[in-house]
């Protein structure tokens, strides 16, 4: 095998039973090297490279249309003695955490009903891939499509005149908060649903079948058995939505008039002015709220324990 | 099973509106793309059914106020950097997973590393690659950063993916293939890659569809070119025309086609790993 090996050093073989030892012999450590090189080479290029640099930059001066690598606070300055950019900021963690709630509440039952209460695999199939099927629209198009949804003269408004639940047109609706959370979730809950409906796909029936025999009833079986073990699936969810949420600023640039301006939109703005000391400033300010997101939503369950 | 004479209709009925709630969008959206034109709003009633924005994108509308998107291009573009995405993610993503079969100094340095390409928000990637460049006096293109950027994003996916065939991989076929004296190079393409195709077809989808409908990580990364999620883009910040529309339903079926290719590639290896084993089986 050793042989082989010395003449084709990008394919190692499968490990065998005592594989464990055999990878201490230095030329199958090194073909494994190979075959991690190309990607771990173009992560370090293109992501790590790029990510420490965001932080570098945010420590430039930076003059009209330049920036130079003399190193000072005038952008950190600026950010947070502007009631804007710190609004931006109260806005995005506000936004987060009214979607995140909503797409948790929106989408738990559905989860249940596809991971626990279905019991035929085809449907549970059909069931899922109905909810990943608006996915292959393109993402910019499903943003957009709630416009004619929400307006003035939308269909919802019309829905509701014609039912006479309302007599004049919600305007609310539309260029609000609320028309970027309902986007938002829409787009972003099935990223919820997935993950739950799978860990609650693994529950043992039986031990629902023993709870219920016990006496305990629905309320009581949800609360102690069927949400702490679906719990990893909240958190992985939880964990898709924020890492999209907290970088958005397309839905909010298209649903809310620009009346709603994310840490993102921030962003965007302030590259096509090319402030790009600033961007990165509210680049740094974002990476630091996403890793404390992150590591908190670590702290509720250990995934590698529960996956 | 659990109280479910009332709690199982009761959800499934949720289930339907909810799903409702997922799809509304898109009904309102395909029918207002047949608002007459070109004097028809994006916005109801319809004054008259009529195919006119369909037209009106294929470039076969007689010239109105409203400028036509500008499409063909940059759906080529897309198409391309979609494809070279897939094409280098699936390799580097089988590669790296093929190495996560034994054991190795730095393993979960290197699978957080990887990891990390999905979890950025493409916002930051996006900003930072087009520091980067600006910093080093590189030009951005569509066809260099921003396919640099989308690898970053494309990657950790195929490798998730691959990762997770070769966890379930049957090892003992490659070792009979060893021990019968077939080199591994031969042994990789003859045995272990054919029963891993379906893997790497999902990772490619995967890849492919990802960088298709890629934005954030374009929108600095990609210079003046436009992709065509950058030309809807665009359109955001003028006046909506129901042609976005018409276009919005033209690309959902252009995903379809697509899922079909996915879906007749799937079966038919699945079918010819079954021919396979029969004739094994008869031999």
């Amino acid at each position: 095998m050793a042989l082989y090996l010395a003449e084709t050093p990008g394919i190692p073989p499968a490990e065998t039973v005592d594989g464990s030892v055999e990878t201490r012999t230095p030329r199958r450590a090194v073909s494994s090297y190979l075959l991690i090189a190309p990607a771990v080479v173009w992560m370090t290029l293109f992501l790590v490279i790029p990510m420490a640099m965001i932080v570098y930059v945010s420590f430039w001066t930076q003059t009209t249309f330049k920036i130079e690598p003399i190193l000072t606070l005038d952008s950190w300055e600026t950010f947070f003695s502007s009631g804007t950019y710190v609004n931006s900021l109260w806005t995005t963690l506000r936004i987060w955490l009214i979607v995140l709630t909503a797409t948790f509440v929106f989408g738990y039952p559905t989860a249940l009903f596809v991971g626990l209460f279905v019991k035929n695999k085809t449907l549970q199939t059909t069931l899922l891939v109905l909810c990943v099927i608006p996915f292959w629209t393109s993402f910019l198009i499903r943003v957009l499509a709630w416009r004619p949804m929400l307006g003035k003269e939308g269909a919802i408004n019309i829905l509701l005149l014609k039912a006479g639940i309302v007599h004049q047109p919600i305007e609310a609706l539309l260029f609000t908060d609320l028309s970027v959370v309902i986007g938002m979730t829409q787009i972003y809950v099935v990223f919820m649903v997935g993950p739950i409906a799978f860990m609650l796909g693994r529950i043992d029936p039986n031990i629902l079948e023993a709870a219920r025999d016990l006496g305990a009833n629905f309320w009581q079986i949800l609360r102690k058995i069927i949400f702490p073990l679906s719990l990893p699936g909240v958190v992985v969810g939880a964990m898709f939505v924020s890492v999209m949420v907290l970088g958005e600023f397309a839905t909010s640039a298209a649903l809310s008039g620009r009346k709603v301006n994310l840490l993102g939109n921030i962003i965007v703005t302030q590259v096509g002015s090319l402030k790009w000391a600033l961007a990165s400033v509210v680049g740094v300010i974002l990476t630091i709220i996403m890793g404390l997101v992150i590591a908190g939503l670590l702290r509720i369950v250990d995934l590698k324990q529960e996956l | 099973m659990i109280e479910s004479r009332v709690l199982k209709p009761a959800l499934a009925l949720y289930v339907v509106l909810f799903l409702l709630f997922l799809y509304g969008p898109f009904v309102v959206l395909g029918i207002l793309s047949f608002q007459q034109g070109p004097e028809g709003g994006p916005q109801f009633p319809i004054t008259q059914w009529s195919i006119f924005w369909y037209k009106h994108i294929l470039g076969l509308a007689p010239p109105s106020r409203v400028s036509p998107l500008p499409i063909g291009i940059s759906l080529v573009r897309s198409l391309t950097l979609a494809g070279l995405t897939m094409i280098t993610s699936t390799v580097l993503g089988v590669m790296a997973a093929q190495a996560f079969r034994r054991n190795f100094r730095g393993k979960a340095a290197a699978f957080y590393l990887i990891v990390l390409g999905m979890i950025v928000p493409g916002v930051l990637v996006g900003l930072g690659s087009a520091l980067v460049a600006t910093t080093t006096g590189i030009e951005r293109h569509w066809w260099s950063t921003a396919f640099a950027t989308h690898v970053v994003y494309t990657l950790p996916f195929a490798f998730l993916v691959m990762l997770a065939i070769f966890n379930r991989f049957d090892a003992s076929v490659e070792e009979a293939s060893w021990s019968l004296g077939v080199p591994p190079a031969r042994t990789f393409r003859k045995v272990t890659f054919p029963l891993i195709f379906p893997g790497v077809l999902s990772a490619m989808l995967f890849a492919f569809t990802l960088s298709y409908d890629e934005f954030a990580r374009t929108l600095f990364s990609s210079g003046r070119e436009q992709t065509l999620p950058l030309a809807i883009y665009a359109t955001f910040s003028v006046e909506i025309h129901p042609n976005v529309f018409a276009f919005g339903v033209l690309t959902t079926l252009f995903s379809f086609a697509l899922l079909a290719v996915y879906a007749i590639l799937m079966s038919l290896s699945v079918r010819r790993a079954k021919q396979v084993a029969i004739q094994e089986a008869i031999q």
